[in-house]
């Protein structure tokens, strides 16, 4: 099959990512990158990453042979540094060696294909082929890619309307209808520049240089680590009831609509005789002092205890949140009331922090955080409408302005899902008098 | 005990192809049919090709089919489409007369050794599921396959007005005894319908106030082999419209149509509707275009293409009457809407064998077609896959990369079908690939293995590729230039000479200008420039059709129960189940199968796979 990679560890911060790569022909590729010919397998080595003279990173490598790999084919592991940037070029790397990014649940299912994981196993494995966030993208907020979704979708159907006017000029010519005029080049044109737009909104400081950093703060066993937790979307903190479970910071990365913050988990603060943990406490301190918000986690409507945080962090940006709303009664003052357990009220939160790192800064509509995959995808389908537009302009035959027109509909495929040709003929026929 | 090794029921474009086609594998062939003088009857209008239609009639024509020859044995008006746009969508439409068609699919017929039989089938050989040939009217015929082609003639009837006429056209009567088996074999049966305008004395009708269409000059062929020595005597056709009064008339009889009374069932096609239908459903269109067909070059018949209708045969007087040019119109025959069963699609392999009843295939509009032309091609490929069973050779299945006959074949047996189906070009995702001009070259070499064309035809072919890859090879990339006139007419420099296919690639270059051609390879040149200008599109298709070949002819075991696949939705689940599609790559064309849930049919047969190991 062909060659895949994905990265194997969250995309944030940490000290070592995995990237994954697996394929027919994945270890040609190996002397492109690293020096030297031969990669004997099942071993491990620490090599010089580097693509056309640039060095990426020192990392671990281990390259395994067909058929004893994960998935069965030949495959190799790359451990790096965790860095945001470092990632990034090692995607860019595998892209210029021409792999594709796997789509979720890939290895799990070439390994079964080949054998390598058993029945059992394999029935873990629909859950994962079927969900359409499994790796790790930070926020698997179902509305948020709803919404995403839903703007792409009408920007399918524009595409599709488009089609209608240019497949009935070409099946139906010999019938007295005008299909389009001028117009469809107005149209074509229009549909450019917006959905450049909506890229480009998409896309820009999707791996932002500019630290926002977050601060979680509260009484001890509030629920911090929990409510973290729930806003990165995976297990990243230990969580116990047990209270003074954390003790130390934890940070991590998290993306929201196209803003990427650094974001910490402190331990609680109360009367305590632990030195591990005072150390905890004494660090979570000085972490406030580098926050640019500050995020107050409480179980309990207590206004002296929301005071003793706020007036903490001086004049730093506060944001009071009631935990386990799914216990307590939503009332006191607080900005906003959450359940870390079922989930409840994030949303909320999340457009919170948002504004207000955001405030003053324009909406323009299209805030959404993509995965590559799909970022890959809407240049795809911009290529082609340019080109469509191209063709048109040149007075080019129509049959390339189709066919430009039905590539770029069929990157949207797998947002969108599928338009099967009869529906196409179907919008024609009601759209147009058709027929001798 | 076998009389024949494959028996045809029918005698239309289905059952003749089927049966040539078992005659040029050397197999034994009987063809039953209703009244053997019909055989090879345009029932419809009488025309062959069009839009997405001439490509079949070529692709059957480079398989050695007879359609595309007696076309041009009783052509009398030739056209090409789509002359504006480029090579892949341009197509031919013949305009036929009606008996000298059917002569020349008579005579075809009767150069070979097929068996006529002139008796009405009313029953089928079963025996556990096994179809052993047909009982006729008279006698019984043992035959080790079996193919139904029977067109509108199962259960058919005819509707004008409220008169009802039993029939799948007018002046022969329908098959009812094999209908009834049909539906006690519990085949999925369905009804369709379609229609046909009133047939007009072409002396009634006052030409001179409409618009003359004259054929192409020079004359073009359908056919790209054996084409016979030279063209039937061309006719015009002629274009008039229906105008405001005739929109008048039809609305206050639309009560009286057969189709708006609630007596037909069966569903029409959209893209042919009656002319009540477009009157009622596009009332801001004051005028609908009537093509003026003749039937003939001897005959004093028009079709006029456009009116199909179901009105009572006073009110499609009235409006004919109302027709400029039409006032003083002598109807020969009137309008009528025609219903009959067919056999929904999806219960067939890709082979067009029946998945429940063994050796017994169908094809044409049993399977819910329309079109000459489509069932044409489906005749040809189960004539051949018929014959490949008793061979023991493959099945022979045309990729939908490969043939507008794949698209047409794959589409049927995946989707099925909600109306009859018909071939458009925006059918084939792989359009550019598809010519009619280069069907010899995607199939001719297919067709030579199997023997269903000549050694003579094959090594002809081989001669003139050979030829054109020299051309290629030889002329176009030796002759350097250093200047070409662009698409503004200008002329531009090069800085180092090129050949001429380099500028070919070009996209800003003028390539009728680039290179002066002869009579004797004008033709090359022609088709040059054609597939350098897809070629960039043509390649990026090839890397994603590689991409999924291996995925694409992954069988799906006929008895995959899709219930226990965890994370299919109940919709797809549902559709899947409908369908049955018998290969990964049909089932991934199913509209709202995600590749995930492709993902997960692939897992349960490997699971099945695995357990079967292990059993």
């Amino acid at each position: 099959m062909s060659v895949v990679f994905a990265l194997a560890t969250p995309p944030a911060k940490s000290a070592i990512c995995v990237f994954r790569v697996s394929g027919d022909g994945c270890h040609s590729a190996l002397s492109k990158v690293f020096s030297g010919d031969v990669f004997p397998p099942n071993r491990f080595s620490v090599e010089t990453l580097r693509y056309k003279n640039k060095i990426i990173d020192r990392v671990g490598l281990v390259v395994f042979g067909a058929p004893k790999s994960y998935t069965g084919e030949d495959s190799f592991e790359i451990y790096a540094h965790g860095s945001l940037a470092v990632m990034s070029n090692i995607v860019d790397v595998f892209k210029e060696l021409g792999f594709e990014e796997a789509p979720g649940g890939e290895f799990t299912k070439r390994a079964f294909l080949n054998d390598k994981i058993t029945l059992v196993e394999a029935e873990a494995v629909s859950d994962l082929v079927d969900s359409t966030d499994d790796r790790g993208v930070v926020l698997s907020n179902k509305t948020l890619f709803g919404e995403l979704s839903s703007k792409v979708v009408s920007f399918g159907e524009e595409i599709d309307s488009l089609r209608v006017g240019v497949e009935a000029e070409i099946d139906f010519s010999d019938e007295d209808n005008d299909y389009f005029d001028s117009s469809l080049m107005l149209e074509l044109s229009s549909l450019i520049e917006r959905f450049g737009l909506f890229v480009g909104a998409c896309i820009s400081k999707r791996v932002g240089d500019e630290k926002n950093n977050i601060v979680l703060v509260g009484p001890v066993n509030s629920g911090k680590s929990s409510v973290f937790n729930r806003l990165l979307g995976f297990e990243r903190a230990i969580v116990s009831s047990l209270p003074g479970t954390t003790r130390d910071m934890i940070g991590s990365e998290l993306f929201y609509k196209s803003n990427s913050f650094s974001i910490f988990d402190t331990a609680g603060v109360r009367e305590t005789s632990d030195v591990v943990e005072k150390q905890g406490i004494d660090i979570s301190m000085s972490e406030v002092k580098n926050a640019d918000l500050v995020l107050g986690v409480f179980e309990k409507n207590i206004p002296d205890e929301i005071d003793y945080f706020k007036n903490m962090c001086d004049e730093k940006s506060f944001v009071s949140v009631l935990n386990k709303s799914d216990l307590n009664k939503k009332e006191g003052v607080f900005d906003c009331f959450v359940s870390a357990k079922t989930g409840e009220g994030f949303s909320e939160l999340k457009s919170i922090i948002e504004n207000r790192f955001n405030s003053g800064v324009k909406d323009d509509g299209y805030d959404f955080l993509i995965k590559e995959r799909h970022e890959n995808l809407f240049y795809s389908v911009l290529e082609d409408l340019e080109k469509a537009k191209a063709n048109l302009s040149k007075k080019e035959s129509l049959e390339l302005v189709a066919e430009d027109l039905k590539n770029a509909r069929s990157f949207l495929d797998e947002v969108v899902g599928k338009k099967f040709s009869d529906s196409l003929l179907g919008d024609i026929f009601s759209s147009f008098c058709i027929g001798k | 005990m076998y009389k024949f090794d494959v028996v045809v029921v029918g005698g239309g474009h289905a059952g003749v192809e089927a049966a040539h086609a078992v005659y040029r594998l050397g197999l034994s062939c009987a063809l039953v049919t209703l009244n053997k003088k019909n055989i090879g009857q345009m029932s419809c209008n009488p025309a062959i090709g069009g839009l997405g239609k001439s490509h079949i009639v070529r692709e059957i024509g480079a398989m050695g089919g007879i359609m595309p020859i007696a076309t041009d044995m009783s052509g009398i008006q030739y056209r090409t489409l789509n002359t504006r746009k480029g090579d892949a969508v341009q197509a031919l439409r013949v305009q036929c007369d009606r008996d000298l068609y059917k002569k020349a699919i008579q005579k075809t017929i009767k150069e070979t050794d097929i068996k006529i039989f002139d008796e009405e089938v009313v029953d089928l050989i079963v025996d556990k599921n096994q179809v052993h040939g047909v009982v006729t009217s008279k006698q019984q015929l043992k035959a080790k396959k079996t193919i139904l082609t029977t067109g509108t003639f199962l259960n058919g009837k005819m509707y004008t007005g409220n008169e009802i006429n039993k029939g799948g056209r007018l002046g022969d009567t329908s098959a009812i005894p094999l209908s009834k088996r049909l539906y006690d074999l519990k085949l999925p049966m369905g009804r369709l319908k379609t229609g046909t305008p009133a047939r007009i004395k072409l002396s009634s009708i006052d030409v001179s106030e409409m618009e003359i269409q004259p054929g192409e000059k020079p004359t073009p062929w359908m056919s790209l082999y054996n084409r016979p020595k030279k063209h039937q005597r061309q006719t015009p056709c002629y274009i008039t419209r229906t105008n405001k009064k005739t929109h008048k008339i039809i609305e206050e009889n639309i009560h009286l149509s057969a189709m708006f009374s609630g007596n037909i069932s069966g569903i029409g096609p959209r893209y042919c509707p009656s002319i009540e239908d477009k009157v009622s459903r596009f009332r801001d269109k004051d005028s609908h275009q009537i093509f003026i067909e003749p039937e003939g070059v001897n005959k004093d018949l028009v079709y006029p293409n456009g009116i199909s209708t179901s009105l009572p045969k006073k009110a499609q007087e009235e409006f004919i009457y109302s027709i400029k040019g039409l006032k003083n119109s002598v109807i020969e025959e009137y309008g009528y809407a025609v219903e009959y069963d067919f056999i929904d699609p999806r219960s067939l392999n890709i082979n067009l064998e029946n998945k429940k009843l063994k050796n017994f295939y169908q094809a044409g509009q049993i399977n819910g077609t329309t079109g000459y032309e489509e069932a044409a091609a489906q005749g040809l490929i189960a004539g051949i896959n018929a014959a490949a069973k008793i061979l023991n050779q493959k099945e022979f299945v045309l990729k939908r990369s490969e043939a507008y006959i794949g698209v047409l074949v794959d589409d049927l047996t995946t989707h099925g079908i909600t109306e009859p189906y018909r071939m458009f070009t925006s059918r084939a995702e792989h359009r550019l690939m598809l010519s009619q001009n280069n069907a010899e070259q995607r199939l001719l070499r297919k067709a030579f293995k199997r023997g269903l064309v000549s050694e003579q035809r094959y090594n002809e072919f081989i001669k003139n590729e050979q030829k054109y890859k020299n051309f290629l090879t030889e002329t176009l990339s030796k002759k350097k230039i250093n200047s070409f006139i662009n698409n503004k007419n200008i002329n531009i420099k090069l800085d180092e000479k090129k050949s001429v296919l380099d500028l070919l690639r070009r996209t800003d270059a003028n390539k009728e200008k680039v290179f002066k051609t002869n009579p004797s390879n004008k033709h090359l040149y022609q088709r040059a420039i054609t597939e350098h200008k897809y070629q960039g599109y043509i390649k990026k298709q090839l890397r994603e059709i590689k991409k999924t070949e291996k995925q694409e002819n992954k069988k799906i075991p006929n008895n995959i129960d899709y219930n226990t696949i965890a994370g299919l939705s109940n919709e797809v689940k549902e559709k899947l189940k409908k369908t049955q599609p018998t290969t990964i790559g049909s089932a991934s064309r199913m509209e709202g199968v995600t590749p995930a849930a492709i993902n997960l049919i692939l897992i349960q047969i490997k699971k099945r796979e695995a357990f079967k190991q292990n059993a």
